[in-house]
C-alpha cells in the first residue's frame, strides 16, 4: 500500500504540473485551453529530441523546454487568441473552445507526420534506478519529477505574491476593468500568462516523457486530467491545483488496485461528483 | 487641461452621446450631473479609454488621447475611481494600494504618495494586512481613492463617489476630495448627489440623454429654477 501511494505521489505531481498551467490560463484569463495537453506533448518531444541528437539530459534541459514553449505559447496567443480575450464572456470561452479544439485536431497530426506515431520515451543511464526508504522503492527519475513539479509550483507562488507584476496577475484575474485603469497593460499581462501556462505544460511534458512515454495522441488525455483536477481543486486556486493533483493521483493508484483497467473512470466519477456537490471545487473562491 | 470635443459614443449598437463637449482646466473642480443613465459614466469611460469615441477627439494637455489605450492614458496622468470602486477583493489593502502606483513614474515615487494616501484615510494604514473584500463599503471607497491617488494622477475623476454611502462617511469623502484638490490635482466629479456635486465644484455640466444641457458656474446652478425642480425637489 506504501508503495502504491508513492506511485500515486509520484504521478499526482505530473499531475498537479499540467493542472496549474491550466488553472493559470482559464483563472486568469477565462480561457479554457483545449489545446494545453498539446503543448505537453510537444515538451516531451522537444526534450526528446534533445536528448537524443545533442545528448542534452533532460532535466537540464528543462529551463530550455521552458523558454520554448513559452515563446511558443505567446506566439499562439498573439496569433490566436488575443482577439478572443477582448470578447464578453460567453464569447470568448466558446470561441477559445473552437480554437483549442482546432490545435487539438492540427498538432498530433503535423507531429505524426515529422516524427512518426512510434512511441518515444526519454531514458538517460540513471533510468532504472531506485533507493529504498523504509519499506518503499522510490525511483530516481520520477522522485526527481516531483522535486521539479515541487520547484517550479514554488518559484510560481513566490512570482504570483512577491512580484509586481505576479501581483498584477492576480488583479487582473479578479478585475480586469480596475486592472488597466491602474495603468496595467492587460493585453499584455494576458499574453505573458498563458505563455507561462503553456511553458509549464511543456516541462510535464519533458517528465512525462520520463516516466512514461510520448505519443502524438497523449495531448487530450492529458487535457481532461488536468481539467479534472482544476474542477477538483475549484478555479481560481493555483497551490490548489498542485494538491487536487497529488490527491487525483494517489486516489487513482489506490484504486487501481480494485478497479484495474477501469481505474479511468475514477477520475471522471470525482469529476462528476465535485460538480454536483461542491462545484467550487476543495480549494477554490466560490 | 482636459478637452472633450464633440463626441459621440455608442454602446454597441446603441448611441449614447451626442456631440458631447467639455472641459477641466488646471486645478478645477468641475462637476458632471445627470439622472441615471444620462451618460455621465459613459464619457469618463471613454476619457479613461475603456470606450472609445466613434467621432469628435478627446485631448489631455494638447496630446490626443482617445485613440490610446487605458495604460497610456494613465500613464499620462488620468485616473478614474470607477462606479462600483474597482477594487481587487482577493488582495489585500497594501496590494491593492501598490497596484495602484504600478505604472513607472508612480511607483518610483510610491513611499511618498503612501505617506498622503495614509494622511487622507489612516484607517487604510491600520487596515493594509486585510483582505479587501473584507472591508465595509465606505472603506472600499477609500480604497479605491486611495489606489486612484497612488497613480499620482494630473487628473482624477470620479464616477459616483457617494453611492450606497452613508451619509456621513459621504461627507468625509467630499472633505477628502477638496483636500485632495488643494494638493493640486484636477477633479471631474460625476455625481447623483447633485447639492454636494455643486457645492464643492467650481464649475458644472449638466447631462440629459447624452446632450450637454446647461452648462456654467456651479454657484449659480445651484441657484437656477431649471434645475432645482429637476434635481433637487424645490418648487
Amino acid at each position: 500500500m506504501a508503495q502504491t501511494i508513492v506511485n500515486g505521489i509520484n504521478i499526482g505531481a505530473l499531475y498537479g504540473l499540467v493542472a496549474v498551467g491550466l488553472s493559470l490560463t482559464f483563472g486568469v484569463m477565462k480561457i479554457l485551453n483545449i489545446a494545453h495537453g498539446e503543448f505537453l506533448m510537444l515538451g516531451g518531444y522537444f526534450a526528446f529530441w534533445l536528448f537524443k541528437l545533442i545528448g542534452v539530459d533532460p532535466f537540464l534541459g528543462l529551463p530550455l523546454v521552458a523558454v520554448i514553449l513559452f515563446l511558443l505559447g505567446a506566439f499562439f496567443y498573439k496569433i490566436l487568441l488575443a482577439g478572443v480575450a477582448r470578447l464578453r464572456e460567453e464569447i470568448k470561452l466558446k470561441n477559445s473552445l473552437l480554437i483549442g479544439f482546432g490545435l487539438f485536431l492540427i498538432f498530433p497530426q503535423i507531429v505524426k507526420a515529422l516524427w512518426s506515431a512510434d512511441e518515444r520515451a526519454i531514458s538517460p543511464v540513471y533510468s532504472g534506478g531506485s533507493f529504498p526508504v523504509l519499506s518503499v522503492r522510490v525511483a530516481y527519475v520520477p522522485f526527481a519529477g516531483v522535486l521539479v513539479a515541487l520547484g517550479v509550483i514554488l518559484l510560481l507562488h513566490l512570482f504570483l505574491s512577491k512580484t509586481y507584476f505576479g501581483k498584477s496577475v492576480r488583479g487582473t484575474s479578479e478585475n480586469w476593468k480596475a486592472a488597466k485603469l491602474m495603468g496595467i497593460n492587460v493585453d499584455r499581462t494576458y499574453l505573458i500568462t498563458f505563455a507561462v501556462g503553456i511553458a509549464l505544460a511543456g516541462m510535464a511534458g519533458v517528465l512525462v516523457g520520463l516516466t512514461q512515454s510520448i505519443t502524438p495522441n497523449i495531448g487530450m488525455s492529458w487535457t481532461l486530467k488536468a481539467l479534472i483536477v482544476v474542477v477538483l481543486a475549484g478555479i481560481g486556486s493555483i497551490g490548489g491545483a498542485f494538491f487536487a493533483g497529488l490527491i487525483l493521483g494517489v486516489v487513482e493508484a489506490v484504486g487501481a488496485i480494485f478497479m484495474g483497467p477501469y481505474t479511468v473512470a475514477l477520475g471522471l466519477v470525482i469529476f462528476l461528483l465535485i460538480l454536483m456537490f461542491r462545484p467550487q471545487g476543495l480549494f477554490g473562491k466560490g | 487641461m482636459l478637452e472633450v470635443k464633440d463626441i459621440d459614443v455608442y454602446h454597441g449598437d446603441l448611441q449614447a452621446l451626442w456631440k458631447v463637449s467639455l472641459q477641466v482646466g488646471k486645478g478645477e473642480l468641475v462637476s458632471l450631473i445627470g439622472a441615471n443613465g444620462a451618460g455621465k459614466t459613459t464619457i469618463v469611460e471613454s476619457v479613461s479609454a475603456l470606450l472609445t469615441p466613434v467621432s469628435g477627439c478627446i485631448e489631455f494637455n494638447g496630446v490626443r488621447i482617445d485613440r490610446e489605450p487605458t495604460h497610456k492614458v494613465v500613464r499620462l496622468g488620468i485616473c478614474l475611481v470607477p462606479e462600483g470602486k474597482g477594487i481587487f477583493p482577493g488582495l489585500s489593502v497594501l496590494e491593492n494600494l501598490e497596484l495602484g502606483a504600478f505604472i513607472p513614474e508612480s511607483r518610483r515615487v510610491r513611499q511618498k504618495t503612501f505617506e498622503f494616501v495614509y494622511l487622507l484615510f489612516p484607517i487604510l494604514q491600520s487596515r493594509r494586512k486585510q483582505t479587501a473584500g473584507t472591508l465595509s463599503g465606505g472603506e472600499q471607497q477609500m480604497l479605491a481613492i486611495g489606489r486612484a491617488l497612488m497613480s499620482t494622477p494630473k487628473l482624477l475623476m470620479f464616477d459616483e463617489p457617494s453611492l450606497g454611502l452613508a451619509p456621513l462617511v459621504v461627507k468625509n469623502i467630499f472633505k477628502v476630495i477638496q483636500q485632495i484638490r488643494e494638493s493640486g490635482v484636477s477633479i471631474l466629479l460625476v455625481e447623483q448627489n447633485v447639492r454636494m456635486a455643486l457645492g464643492i465644484a467650481q464649475r458644472a455640466y449638466v447631462i440629459e440623454n447624452g446632450h450637454i444641457g446647461i452648462e456654467g458656474d456651479a454657484k449659480s446652478l445651484l441657484d437656477d429654477e431649471k434645475i432645482r425642480k429637476a434635481y433637487l425637489g424645490a418648487s
